[in-house]
C-alpha cells in the first residue's frame, strides 16, 4: 500500500533471519480434532463478529436519529412541532440562504488555519519526543496538558487573552507599536483567535497519535540510514512520515470531520446572550453553530435538520477530497 | 538511538510552557476570593482560597458537584473500556482479516463520523423516553459503548503495528481468531489502545450537550454540573474554575496511568520486529 | 403529533430488540388518587424553595421536585426536546417572555388556564403582561405571569461627581426625562474626561426605548412585520444610533468577562438594570464598592425588559394539581416571597404595591428604595403586542448595533441590514 520504494517487509527480510517470535503463542492451540470445520466457520464469521458491535450499537441508536432528521428536514417546523410536509423546499431555501454559505466558508476557513499548522506543529513535536530524553514521561504529558483542561474554561482563558481591552495578545501587540485589535470584530481576527485555540488544544493529542505510530517504526531502519550517511532530516521525510502514513491518513480526515463540527470554541468565544450568531456579522459563525441557532433557536427544526444533512453532505466531500490529496502526495 | 539536543529541550519546554499556561491561570483564579477573570494586568499569582472555593463548589446545592463526578467516573471507565475491547477487535478485523464487504463496512462506519451531533440530540431522546433511560446513566453510556472513531483509530494502528507472519503463524498453529486477536494484536496494539483509551475517557469525562439534554440537576455528569454554577445572567469565575480545576484532576490521574502504558509499549516496539 | 405512529413502530422494534429496560425513569404516578409529586421545571433562580416548603406543608399528599438548568440558552432546547418527544416537560414548565411568543401560535401544547378558573385572575397581573400569554382571540391563557424585568437606571455616583454631575437619585433621575436628556447628560459627561463611558453597550438601551416608542414593536397586532414601517423602531434605531456616534458606549459585549469586570473597574457610568441585576452588580463589584453604585429612575415612562410565565403542559398527568401550584407560585404572596428571595420583580399590581416590595431599599445601592422605583416603572409601562420572532429580531438588530460600535458598518447600512434579516427571518 505504500508508496515508498522499499516495503516493510523488505527490510524485515533483510535484516532478519526470521520475524522475532517474542510475542508468539506459547502452546498451541488444541488439536486437530477440532476438526477444519470450525476453524473454517471462524475464520470466515469472525470477522463480522467483531465488526458487529458497532453496527448493533448503531442500529438502535445511531440510525434512528438519522432517518428522523431526514424525515424532519422535509417539513416545515415550528414551536408547535410539525407543520406540514414541504419536500426538498428546506434545502432549496438553503442553496439561496447567505448566512449559510457564510457559516461555510467561515467554517472552511478556520478549518484551514485550524488544521494545517497544527498537523505540521504535530508531526514536528512528535519527533521531538520520539528520541531518548530525560524526565519522558513528564515532557510527553506536559505537551496533552491542553486535552485535559476543561473546553469551557479554556474557553473563557482564551477569550480574555484575545480580549480587546484587557488582553493579553493586544497588551504584547502594544508594547510593540500596533494598535489593539477588536479580534471579535473582523474575519480575519476571529478566525485566528479561534484556530488558535483549536490548535493550542489539539497539537499535543495529534502528536501522540504520531508518536504511537513511530512508536512501531522498527529501530533499524533509521540505523541503516544513518550507516548509509543520511541526514536526521532526511530520516524525517524518507522514514518516519511515510511510515507512519496511515497515522497521517487518520489525522488529516478527523481533523477534517472535526473542523468541520466547530462549535465549542467559536460559541464561547463570541459572548454575551446571542454568541450563538458568532459576531456582529456572523464574522466566525460555523455551520453547526448556524444549524444549532436555526433549529433550536429560532425554533425551526425542519431547517436546521436540511442545514445538518448539508453539513454531512460537506464534511463527506471534503473528507475524500483530504483522504485523496493524502495518499497521493509523495 | 538518536540523541537529544539542547535544542529539543528548549523547544519542549516552550511548547509545555504554552500548553500549560491556560491550567495554570486556571488555577490561579481558581484560589482567588473575587472575580479577577477580567482585569488588566491579568493575575499570575495564586491567592489563598482554593479551599474555600473548593467547599463553597461541593456544597453548591445547584450544582451536585460530587454527585457528577461520580456519575462521570462510572460512565468514562465503562465507555473506555467497551470502546477500547470493541474498536481493537474491530479495528484487527479491518485491518488484517479477510471478508466480504470489508470496505463498504469501513465506509459505513466513517460515514457515520460524519454526522454532526447536535441534531441527533431530539431523536435519540425520543428513544430514552420509549427506553425508560430519562435521567438514568444508562443513557449517556450505552449509546456510546463503540466508537467509529475508535475502529477507524484502531484500524491504522493494526495496519502497521500487527506482524501479517505472526498472525500467519498463530493461524497455522490453530488458533482461533480471538485467541490471534488476544495473544498477537492486543500487545501489538498497546501503545495506540492506550491512545485510544485515554482519549475515550477524556472525551467521555468532557461531554456536555448531550448529558445536558437528557439528565437533569439531580443526577448529573461533571460538565453539566459545572454549569449549573452559572445562570445567563451571573458567573462566579472563581467558583467555576474551581470546579474545572477539580474536575480536571481524575483526568490527570488517568493520564499518568495510560501514560506508563504508552512508555510501556515504545520499550516493547523496541524489541518487536 | 404525527411523530405518534413512528414512535410505536418504535417501541415495538425496540422491545424485541433489548431484553433489558430500565426501571422507569421519572415519580410521577398514575392521576388521581394517592400521593403526587409535581415535576417544576426551571431556568435561572425563580427564589421559589421556600414557597415549595409551604405549599408541601399545607397540601399534603404533594410533593414537589424542581429541575433546573442555570442558563435560559440551555433550557430552551430542552423544552423543545421535551415538546417533540411528548414527554419530559413536567407538570410545571417555566416560559420565557420570547418563549411563549413562539408557543402563541401553537398553544395547544400547554393547558388552557382558564378552563381551569384562571380568567378570576386577571386584575392579579398587570394588564400587558396578562396579555401576553393570552392567544388573539382571548379564548386561551397558556401561562400565568411570575417577574418581569422592571427597569431603573444604575449609575456610578463617584464617576458622576467626578464628571460634575448630581449624584443624589432624584436630581439624576430629573436629569433625564427623556432619551434626548439622557444623551445630553452623556455628552456632558464624556467631555469632563473621567476615562469611562457613559454606558456599557447599546443593546440593552435600544431595547428600552422601542419598547416607549408605542403599542407594537416589529409586528402588528395581526403579526404582519411591519419593521420597517413603524415609525417607533426607526425612531429608537435613530436615538441609540445618535449615542454611538456621541461616543457615550463602552462596547462591552454583555455578561461578557470584561462587561462583569466593569463593575468593579467603573468602565462605564450606567447602566439600564432590572432589577434582578442588582445582584449581579453587588456580586460582580464587590463589598469595596458599595455605595458607589445607585439606582435612579430610567428615562422615559417606565421600562421593561423581559419576564417569564409558569405554564402547565399538556403532557402532565396531573393537570389539576399543577395548575393548582401555578396559581399559588403566581399569586401576590408567591411573587413577594421571590422577590425577597431572588430581587425578581412581581407582576402583580397587589405585590407590587405590597408594603414589603414598596418599602424594599437595597443598601448595597446607597439604601435605594428599589421596590419603589422598579414599581412606578412597571406601572408606568403601556402593554406592546409583540410578535412570535420578537426577541429573534431583536437580536439581529442588536447586532447591527454591535456592527456599527464596532465601525464595521456605517448607521444607513446596518440598519437596512437589520431589516433585510428580519424579513429573512420571518417569511
Amino acid at each position: 500500500m505504500a508508496a515508498s520504494p522499499v516495503s516493510t517487509k523488505d527490510i524485515m527480510l533483510v535484516i532478519h533471519d526470521r520475524p522475532k517470535t517474542a510475542t508468539r503463542p506459547a502452546k498451541a492451540s488444541t488439536p486437530r480434532e477440532r476438526g477444519s470445520f470450525l476453524s473454517r466457520v471462524d475464520a470466515k464469521g469472525s470477522p463480522y463478529l467483531f465488526v458487529a458491535p458497532f453496527f448493533v450499537v448503531f442500529a438502535v441508536f445511531g440510525l434512528f436519529p438519522l432517518i428522523y432528521t431526514a424525515w424532519v428536514s422535509l417539513h416545515k417546523w415550528d414551536a408547535g412541532g410539525d407543520a406540514g410536509f414541504v419536500g426538498l423546499a428546506n434545502y432549496g431555501e438553503l442553496f439561496g440562504d447567505p448566512d449559510f454559505w457564510n457559516a461555510v466558508g467561515n467554517t472552511v476557513g478556520m478549518l484551514v488555519l485550524a488544521t494545517v499548522p497544527q498537523l505540521l506543529l504535530a508531526l514536528i513535536l512528535a519527533s521531538l519526543l520520539n528520541q531518548r530524553l530525560r524526565g519522558l514521561l513528564l515532557l510527553r504529558m506536559g505537551v496533552l496538558l491542553p486535552i485535559v483542561t476543561s473546553v469551557a474554561a479554556v474557553g473563557i482563558v482564551f477569550s480574555q487573552i484575545f480580549d480587546r481591552d484587557a488582553g493579553m495578545v493586544n497588551g504584547l501587540l502594544g508594547l510593540v507599536g500596533v494598535t489593539p485589535v477588536d479580534w471579535r470584530a473582523d474575519k480575519w481576527s476571529s478566525w485566528i483567535a479561534i484556530s488558535t485555540m483549536v490548535n493550542w488544544r489539539w497539537i499535543g493529542y495529534n502528536s501522540l497519535i504520531y508518536l504511537a505510530a513511530m512508536q512501531s517504526i522498527p529501530r533499524d531502519l533509521y540505523e541503516a540510514a544513518t550507516v548509509d550517511g543520511a541526514s536526521k532530516v532526511r530520516q524525517f521525510w524518507s522514514i518516519t512520515v511515510p511510515m507512519i502514513r496511515p497515522a497521517l491518513i487518520f489525522t488529516v480526515i478527523v481533523s477534517t470531520i472535526a473542523g468541520m463540527q466547530l462549535f465549542t470554541e467559536p460559541l464561547i468565544f463570541g459572548q454575551g446572550t446571542f454568541a450563538i450568531s458568532g459576531g456582529s456579522l456572523r464574522q466566525f459563525q460555523t455551520v453547526s453553530m448556524y444549524m444549532f441557532e436555526k433549529a433550536f433557536r429560532d425554533f425551526d427544526y425542519g431547517y436546521g435538520s436540511a442545514v445538518a444533512w448539508m453539513i454531512f453532505l460537506l464534511i463527506t466531500i471534503l473528507a475524500v477530497i483530504n483522504f485523496l490529496i493524502t495518499r497521493r502526495a509523495k | 538511538m538518536r540523541k537529544s539536543s539542547p535544542l529539543t529541550y528548549f523547544t519542549l519546554v516552550i511548547a509545555i510552557a504554552l500548553s500549560a499556561f491556560p491550567l495554570y491561570w486556571l488555577f490561579v483564579v481558581a484560589t482567588r476570593s473575587n472575580d479577577v477573570v477580567g482585569d488588566w494586568p491579568p493575575p499570575l499569582l495564586p491567592g489563598g482560597n482554593l479551599f474555600d472555593n473548593i467547599s463553597r463548589l461541593f456544597s453548591a446545592e445547584e450544582a451536585n458537584f460530587l454527585k457528577g463526578m461520580v456519575n462521570s467516573a462510572i460512565a468514562s471507565v465503562i465507555v473506555t473500556v467497551a470502546v477500547v475491547f470493541f474498536s481493537t477487535l474491530a479495528g484487527f478485523a479491518f485491518a488484517k482479516l479477510q471478508f466480504r464487504g470489508r470496505n463498504g463496512l469501513l465506509l459505513v462506519i466513517l460515514a457515520t463520523m460524519m454526522i454532526p451531533v447536535q441534531m441527533g440530540i431530539i431523536p435519540l431522546y425520543m428513544i430514552m423516553v420509549q427506553l425508560g433511560w430519562q435521567d438514568r446513566l444508562q443513557a449517556v453510556i450505552v449509546p456510546f459503548l463503540v466508537s467509529a472513531f475508535g475502529v477507524f483509530l484502531m484500524r491504522q494502528y493494526a495496519e502497521r503495528a500487527v506482524p501479517d507472519e505472526l498472525v500467519e503463524a498463530a493461524r497455522i498453529d490453530g488458533c482461533t481468531t480471538f485467541r490471534i486477536y488476544r495473544t498477537v494484536v492486543l500487545p501489538a496494539l498497546r501503545p495506540g489502545a492506550a491512545v485510544l483509551g485515554l482519549f475515550t475517557f477524556m472525551s467521555t469525562w468532557n461531554e456536555f450537550l448531550w448529558p445536558l439534554a437528557v439528565l437533569e440537576a439531580d443526577n448529573p455528569t461533571v460538565q453539566f454540573s459545572l454549569s449549573q454554577l452559572s445562570t445567563s445572567y451571573y458567573t462566579d469565575y472563581t467558583l467555576m474554575f474551581a470546579g474545572a480545576l477539580v474536575a480536571t484532576v481524575p483526568l490527570l490521574l488517568v493520564f499518568l496511568a495510560f501514560g506508563r502504558q504508552i512508555i510501556g509499549g515504545i520499550m516493547e516496539g523496541a524489541v518487536k520486529a | 403529533m404525527s411523530v405518534r405512529p413512528r414512535r410505536t413502530l418504535l417501541a415495538a422494534a425496540l422491545a424485541a430488540a433489548l431484553a433489558l429496560t430500565g426501571a422507569c425513569g421519572g415519580a410521577a404516578q398514575e392521576a388521581g388518587s394517592g400521593p403526587v409529586t409535581l415535576i417544576v421545571k426551571t431556568f435561572g433562580q425563580f427564589g421559589y424553595d421556600g414557597l415549595y416548603k409551604e405549599y408541601e406543608a399545607s397540601h399534603p399528599g404533594v410533593t414537589i421536585k424542581e429541575e433546573n438548568v442555570g442558563k435560559l440558552g440551555d433550557y430552551t432546547p430542552k423544552l423543545q426536546q421535551w415538546m417533540a418527544a411528548g414527554s419530559g416537560a413536567g407538570d410545571v414548565v417555566a416560559l420565557e417572555e420570547g418563549i411563549i411568543s413562539q408557543y402563541m401560535a401553537k398553544p395547544d401544547q400547554f393547558v388552557n388556564l382558564l378552563d381551569h378558573g384562571a380568567a378570576a385572575l386577571q386584575p392579579n397581573f398587570l394588564e400587558w403582561k396578562w396579555k401576553q400569554a393570552l392567544t388573539a382571540d382571548a379564548k386561551k391563557l397558556i401561562g400565568l405571569g411570575t417577574d418581569i424585568g422592571a427597569q431603573g437606571m444604575c449609575y456610578r455616583t463617584d464617576l458622576f461627581a467626578k464628571a460634575g454631575l448630581p449624584t443624589d437619585r432624584e436630581q439624576v433621575g430629573a436629569l433625564w426625562p427623556t432619551w434626548d436628556a439622557y444623551l445630553e447628560t452623556g455628552k456632558r459627561f464624556m467631555a469632563a474626561n473621567t476615562g469611562a463611558h457613559f454606558y456599557d453597550s447599546s443593546g440593552g438601551l435600544y431595547q428600552n426605548i422601542v419598547m416607549q416608542q408605542s403599542d407594537h414593536t416589529y409586528y402588528d397586532t395581526a403579526n404582519n412585520l411591519v419593521i420597517d414601517s413603524n415609525p417607533a423602531v426607526k425612531t429608537a434605531w435613530d436615538k441609540t444610533v445618535a449615542m454611538v456616534k456621541a461616543g457615550l458606549s463602552a462596547s462591552i459585549d454583555q455578561y461578557s468577562p470584561p462587561w462583569n469586570a466593569g463593575f468593579k473597574n467603573g468602565t462605564f457610568a450606567t447602566i439600564a438594570c432590572p432589577s434582578w441585576m442588582l445582584a449581579t452588580i453587588q456580586k460582580q463589584a464587590g463589598p469595596e464598592n458599595s455605595g458607589k453604585w445607585d439606582v435612579a429612575k430610567v428615562p422615559g415612562d417606565g421600562a421593561v425588559r423581559g419576564g417569564s410565565f409558569l405554564g402547565v403542559p399538556t403532557q402532565s398527568k396531573h393537570q389539576n394539581e399543577a395548575v393548582e401550584l401555578v396559581k399559588f407560585l403566581t399569586s401576590a404572596q408567591g411573587q413577594t416571597a421571590a422577590f425577597k428571595a431572588k430581587s425578581n420583580f412581581p407582576s402583580s399590581p397587589q405585590a407590587i404595591d405590597d408594603p414589603a416590595v414598596q418599602s424594599f431599599t437595597n443598601p448595597y445601592f446607597g439604601n435605594a428604595p428599589v421596590g419603589k422605583i422598579f414599581g412606578a416603572s412597571a406601572k408606568a409601562i403601556r402593554p406592546v403586542y409583540l410578535g412570535p420572532a420578537t426577541v429573534a429580531i431583536g437580536d439581529r438588530v442588536t447586532n447591527a448595533l454591535t456592527a456599527v460600535e464596532q465601525g464595521k458598518l456605517q448607521p444607513d447600512e446596518a440598519w437596512a441590514k437589520a431589516v433585510d434579516e428580519a424579513k429573512r427571518l420571518v417569511k
